[in-house]
Formats: C-alpha cells, structure tokens, sequence
C-alpha cells in the first residue's frame, strides 16, 4: 500500500464497557471510497451498528472524524463530523462541527475516535499523542458545560473538548455533544448517546504532525481557492454580518418560524433585530481554522438585565429559534445562546419543544397544574425555566425531554402540535413563506426536519417567486454566476436555466446534498461564499496535493454520493418509510400570509428528487442499479471486531 | 534594512492559518509544536493574541547564548540561530520574555522565527492584515491613518 499523506492515518476504537483500546489502520481503499469524516462515519455505523439497537444503549456507536483536508491550510478546512444512530430519529444521527477539534484529534493521531460500549460509572477520556486514558468523571459529572470546562481547561491546557451538560448526562434525546464554550454538534441527539454511555467529555490534545503530498504545490491552491471565495459576491456580507445575512429577507418574505410556525413573522422583528441593534453588541469576528470569512462574532451584552455576559453567539439559527420561534429579545436571545451551551441543547429543538409547550398551554392542553407555572411567548423568565427543567427532566421537564414528537404523544395523544420530520425539530424556515432547493432538502435531509445538508450553491435572496408547480426557483443572478460555479457542464445546464432565470430545485437538490456531503467527509463549511464558489473540480487536485491519492472530480462526487446513500439505507433498515419524508400536517392545513404547501405539488416534486438521485420514484429507495453504480455493497471494509 | 513584522492583534480572527503556513514552510510538514507564530486565544474575554519573535534590539537570547549560535544578520535586524552551533542547553527558551523561543526534541535544537529571509509567509497568508511586514516608518504612516479614520468614523 502506498503512503497516506495528509490523514493521521488510523481511527481509535474505545470500548467503555470493556476499557479496551483498538487502532484502526486507515486502508486506501476505504479513503477513496469514503474520503474521510461523514464518509468514514457512514460506513463504520452502517456496518457495525445492530439493527433496531437501542440509541440509547450500549450497542450504540458515536463516532467523530476529522474531515480529510483538516490540517491543510484549504479556506475553512476546520471540520470534524459526530455521527451515531439518532434517539429523536431512530435513523442516522449525525451532525457537523468546527473550530479546531478536528485538527487537534489529528496532530493527536486520529483521524477518526470510535465510542463504543458503556461505561459502568461516569467517565472522561483523554487522548493525546496517541496515548488514551480513561478516568473517572467523578467531579465533573453534574457540572454544565461551562463549569466542567473550566476544570477541565486548566488540567488540559490548550486542548480542545468535547463534552456533555446536564442534558447529555439526563439522556434529554435532543441534548448535543459540545464541542468547547461555544459551539457544538447540535443535531440529532449525540449528546444524549455520549451520555447513555456515561462519558462526560473527550479531551484531545496533541503534537503531531500532518504531513501534505506536495506542499508547495497545496499553498499555491489555497491562495487560489481563497480568492475564489473571496470573489464570491456573498463573501463581503458574510465577513461582515455572518449567518445573521438571511434573518431579515426570511422576515420579509413571511418565511420565518415565529412564535412555533403560527405565524411568519413578528410584527416588530425588522426594528427589535436590526443589523444596527445587532452590531451594537458584536464586538469583533472569530473564525476557525483557516477560515477566511470569520462568521463568528464575539458578544458583548453592554446593558439591561444581561449586561455583562459575553460570549461567541448571534448566529442565525439561536437568534431566529428563541427571537422569532420563542418571541424572546434580542438580549434575552443572547441569554438562552448561553444556557443551551451549559445545558447543552440542540438549540433548534429546544427552542421547537418549548415552542410546543406554548402552543400547548395557549390551547388548553397544558395548564399552569401540568407544568408549576404560566408560560407564554416572549415570557423569558418562564421560558428560562422549563429550558432548566427539561436539562434535568424535572416535572413536566421528563416528558419533553423526549423531543417534540413524543412528548406530544405522551401530552395530547397525536403527534399534530410537533413541529417535526421524521422526529426532528424543523428550524427557522418555514416553506410556506418560501420554497427552494433549502426546503425541499428538509424532506429528503437523512437527518430529518433539518436545513444545513442541503442548499442551492446559488441561491438568491432577493427572490421569492414559486415558479413551475414548485419545481422551480428564480436564478437571478448575471450569467457570470453560470459559468463560475464549479459543477460539470452538462448537470449546470441541467439544473440552471439560463433563458428561464430558473434553478431546478429536484436537480439541484440532490447536487447540493451530495456536495454537502462532499464538505463534510472533506471538513469544509457550507457557508454561501465558499458553496457558491468552492466545487469538486476546485477541490480534487487539491486533495490529491495533500493526501497523494489521485481522484477526478467526478471520483469526489461519487464518494460522496455513495456516503449519501449509505446513509439512506442505514435509515431504511431502521425503518423509515416514504411517508416519513412529510411536513406536519399544519403546513397543508393552516395558511401563513394566505399560503399553505400545495401537497400534490411537492409530492410531485420529491419523486423528481427521487429520480434525481436514482431512487425508485414512490418509495424513495435506492435501486439496484444505483447501488451497483455505487459499488456499495460488496465488501466490508471493518472486520467485526 | 528589511522590514518589521508588526502584529495588530485587534485585527486578528484566530484562524491560525499562520501557525500552519509557519510550520509547512520551515518544516515542510504542519505540527503546532514546530510553528514560530502561536496564536493565544483568550475564550472568556474573546480576544486573541498572535506571539511570535518581536527581534528585540536588545535581545535577551542573544546575550545568554553561550556559543554565539544566535546573533543578528548582517543588516542588523533579524536575530537568526545557527543550528550546528546550538548546544540545546535551552538557556535562550527560558530568557526570551515572549516564550518565543522553541526547542525542537527531535533535532535536539532551539528554533525561532527568521522572517524566512525576508518574505515571511504567515504575513503573506494573514488575510486579516494582523500581520504586517513593513519599514518602521511606512506601518507608522498606516497605522496614523487607520487611528485618524477609525476617530472620525465614531459618533
């Protein structure tokens, strides 16, 4: 076998229940199959985890791998992906990360930390230099996140920590794997799976070193790469204003969640989260490893109740869940950023299932009895109270921490008051106000009602029109847009038409998914600028710059794709049926500024997806022929044990 | 004589693209340990801070060097360290008031920063302007600028 440039070369394998360790040696086939992080997790858990094993049980496995090109200067090679069969799901759970784990887990020796097992008492583990360590947790079990930190950071300087809070450790199904103060692996329950395993954190710390292919040949790319991305014309606002860019459009468009999707947007929004508001507090950006937008923010609340907290926050997911979802202020939202991180909460669904809870209690269906006091939208101190009992289950706190589908069976005997797909809380859009390639990827997104694994690399938000049955969304852009972005001629002219100004949204929805997908095995972010700019064709000589491994373009995609559908199937051998891929019914019913979803229409729309992806275009399941093309199920590449 | 390396910290977004491109060009490999720029990050108070060799005209190194292998270029402005006389007696990585100064196990010798003889490349990488590679007079000359407008610009 020929050298591996680029990866650290080997997984860890833990065993909790047997304090085992094993290495993994990294085989080139498996990284030109599955390139690295996403990929790498997909196929492990799609061998190795038994089918209709309990989430939350021992024979569940978290894994967290370091994308391929993390260790490379290429812009926004930060990310690492945590991956385990999901307790909100049931199917794949999986969810994206950055700052500077992944490269610590690198120099450190791994490519990739397998959690298996559970341990007997609560424990921590250590990981540096090859070395791994597990002791017992002891003082830190019961901490928040925050306060677990601060012990952990002055044992373990300058090492980077994943960590659970108190929802991790009550197995709160929606609770996230922290991935240091301020960021996360949010979706779909890890954090409870590293709880159910009773591991309070991983600490990764180390000083190895990464060695590139070509290294002169790589730093020559990354000048090349930067100033494509730099050229995008969604680079200027990113750096300056970051995710928070789409809060306002979303607002005018009435295509917001506000107060839990009953509306689609708030009255006030426009003045209460103005960027002049907002920017008030930002104090300067933070970025991750070599990244060149720094999205990030650095907040500094400087008066009202909050003065004096500070943090890394307003990004667009917690500001729209608690200030549109919630009604909460913008320094309350703020406040709420901060006590999800202690407790450590997906913040979407937190934010969905106290949204619920409200809805509930407006309707009657909860009362003042049920849950020990009133609570309504904008009620901060109520709201901060229940976040608080449901971290530690408490009264009514035990039946939402089951996550909005299931609390709403236990509560009112249907499942109709939750905001879901497929068990998982939507986020800040709602496809009534606007339907795109970002909407339709909540139905087909392997991870359930979810906004981040799918997105048109040009989309464009001045536009808001529903063209052809839904099948279409406006391009508006100059041809330029066309002929820069990075995508094979004959899928572009496919998926873009130029004369019509129309982007097809089944066409380039399964695009977006698989180059999504492509990011996240490689440890790219999916931020505008880089997704308009950044395509395999950009990516794969670079690739093969720093891992030596020869890949085409089209090598690139298909190893992503295949991820993609190994994905699927994990989640069709768990029992997801086509129906599954639906919104709440409240979407078709209940009209939002005189629109609802048209559902023969985005029926329709989902099996041209369907066709898109070579799946069968009823059930959604992926042929024969696909997964021969795929060359997906002939060998394994983990021996059992 | 060339130029200084002036950090702006203000300035700085805590990517660490400086740290990799430092230990890929002076060690053709990236290991945190080996780069001559580290980045501090303070994650309670949000600030970072990029260290590396300030070439103190009055260089502490320089002076508890017991075998001259650091001295300064012919110029006059770059302290440099010559591997081969370089005893790994560590006497220059406790001195420097900067923590700057590095020991590499694995060779059994200190490092530092040399400027990478006139073209450092973490300035050519910072895409923030945090770091700078200049004549004294012409980053004075920007800076004066840069705090004149940001003055004017504040209510």
């Amino acid at each position: 076998m020929s050298v591996l440039y680029g990866y650290a070369g080997k997984l860890l394998e833990v065993n909790l229940s047997e304090n085992r360790f094993k290495d993994r040696v990294l085989q080139e086939k498996l990284c030109r199959d599955y390139l690295g992080g996403i990929g790498f997790n997909a196929r492990y858990l799609y061998e190795q985890i038994p089918t209709g094993a309990d989430a939350l049980g021992p024979e569940n496995i978290l894994m967290i791998s370091a994308g391929t090109l993390v260790g490379s200067p290429f812009p926004t090679a930060s990310r690492s992906e945590a991956s385990a069969k999901s307790p909100m799901t049931g199917l794949f759970g999986t969810s994206n990360s950055g700052m500077f784990f992944g490269i610590q887990l690198k120099c450190a020796g791994y490519d990739g930390i397998i959690i298996r097992g559970q341990a007997p008492e609560p424990v921590y583990l250590v990981i540096e230099n090859e070395e791994v360590k597990v002791y017992p947790a002891g003082n830190l079990w019961g901490k928040d996140a925050w306060e677990a930190l601060d012990i952990l950071k002055t044992e373990y300087e300058e090492a980077e920590i994943a960590l659970i809070g108190p929802a991790g450790e009550n197995m709160v199904r929606f609770a996230c794997i922290e991935n240091g103060y301020y960021d996360a692996w949010g979706r779909t329950g890890l954090g409870a799976v590293m709880g159910s395993k009773r591991l309070k954190a991983i600490v990764v710390r180390g000083s190895g070193s990464i060695t590139p292919f070509k290294g002169e040949e790589m730093l020559q790319k990354t000048l090349e790469a930067r100033k494509r991305i730099m050229a995008s014309p969604f680079y200027q606002p990113f750096k300056s204003y970051g995710t928070m860019n789409a809060a306002i459009p979303y607002g005018k468009f009435q295509a917001l969640n506000a107060h839990h999707f009953t509306r689609g947007c708030l009255p006030d929004w426009k003045q209460n989260f103005a960027r002049s508001r907002v920017e008030e507090y930002m104090k300067s950006h933070i970025a991750c490893q070599s990244c060149i937008i720094a999205c990030a923010h650095w907040v500094e609340i400087n008066q009202g109740k909050y003065q004096g907290l500070k943090m890394k926050d307003m990004e667009v997911t917690p500001v729209t869940s608690f200030g549109s979802g919630l009604g909460l202020s913008l320094e309350a939202c703020v406040q709420a950023s901060a006590q999800a991180q202690k407790y450590g909460y997906d913040m979407v669904s937190i934010a969905g299932t106290v949204g619920m809870a409200i809805e509930l209690f407006r309707h009657g269906m909860l009362t003042r009895e049920d849950i020990g006091y009133d609570i309504d939208f904008g009620q901060e101190k109520a709201i901060f109270q229940l976040m608080e009992d449901i971290a530690y289950r408490r009264g009514i706190g035990h039946i939402l921490a089951e996550g909005s589908k299931r609390a709403a069976g236990i509560l009112t005997g249907s499942e109709d008051a939750a905001v879901h797909i497929k068990g998982l809380e939507m986020p800040m859009i709602d496809p009534r106000g606007r339907w795109t390639t970002w909407t339709l990827g909540m139905l087909t997104n392997i991870r359930g009602g979810d906004h981040l694994r799918c997105r048109n690399p040009v989309e464009n938000l001045r536009y808001n029109e529903n063209k052809h049955n839904y099948r279409k969304e406006r391009f508006g852009f100059p041809e330029k847009m066309f002929h820069d972005l990075d995508m094979p001629a004959e899928l572009k002219a496919r998926a873009i038409d130029l004369e019509q100004d129309t982007v097809d949204i089944a066409v380039m929805a399964k695009w977006a998914e698989d180059l999504i997908n492509l990011y996240n095995a490689l440890g790219v972010c999916i931020r505008p600028p880089v997704m308009n700019s950044i395509g395999p064709g950009i990516l794969a000589p670079f690739f093969e710059d720093f891992t030596g491994l020869t890949m085409s373009p089209a090598d690139l995609m298909r190893a992503a794709e295949r991820a993609w559908n190994v994905m699927k199937l994990f989640n069709i051998r768990e029992g997801e049926k086509p129906e599954d891929s639906r919104f709440p019914e409240r979407f078709y019913r209940q009209a939002i500024d005189d629109k609802v979803l048209p559902e023969e229409q985005i029926e329709e729309v989902l099996k041209l997806y369907y066709q898109a992806r070579g799946w069968d275009r009823h059930s959604g399941q992926p042929q024969k022929e696909k997964l021969e093309e795929l060359s997906l199920e002939q060998q394994r590449y983990f021996d059992s044990r | 004589m060339g130029g200084f390396l002036f950090v702006d910290y203000q300035k700085c977004v805590g990517c660490k693209t400086c740290e990799m491109i430092c230990s890929q060009t002076n060690e053709k490999l990236y290991e945190p340990f080996l780069a001559r720029i580290k980045v501090v990050w303070n994650e309670k108070e949000g600030w970072f801070f990029p260290l590396t060799c300030a070439m103190c005209e009055k260089a502490v190194c320089v002076s508890v060097c017991p075998t001259m292998a650091l001295h300064r270029d012919q110029d006059g402005g770059v302290v440099l360290l010559e591997e081969k006389k370089c005893i790994g007696c560590l006497q220059c990585v406790q001195a420097c008031p900067f923590a700057h100064m590095n020991f590499n196990r694995r060779k059994g010798v200190a490092f530092k920063c040399e400027h990478c003889g006139g073209d450092p490349q973490c300035v050519r990488f910072c895409w923030t302007e945090a770091l700078r590679y200049l004549p004294l007079e012409t980053f004075l000359s920007y800076r004066r600028r840069e705090t004149a407008e940001k003055m004017m610009q504040e209510p």
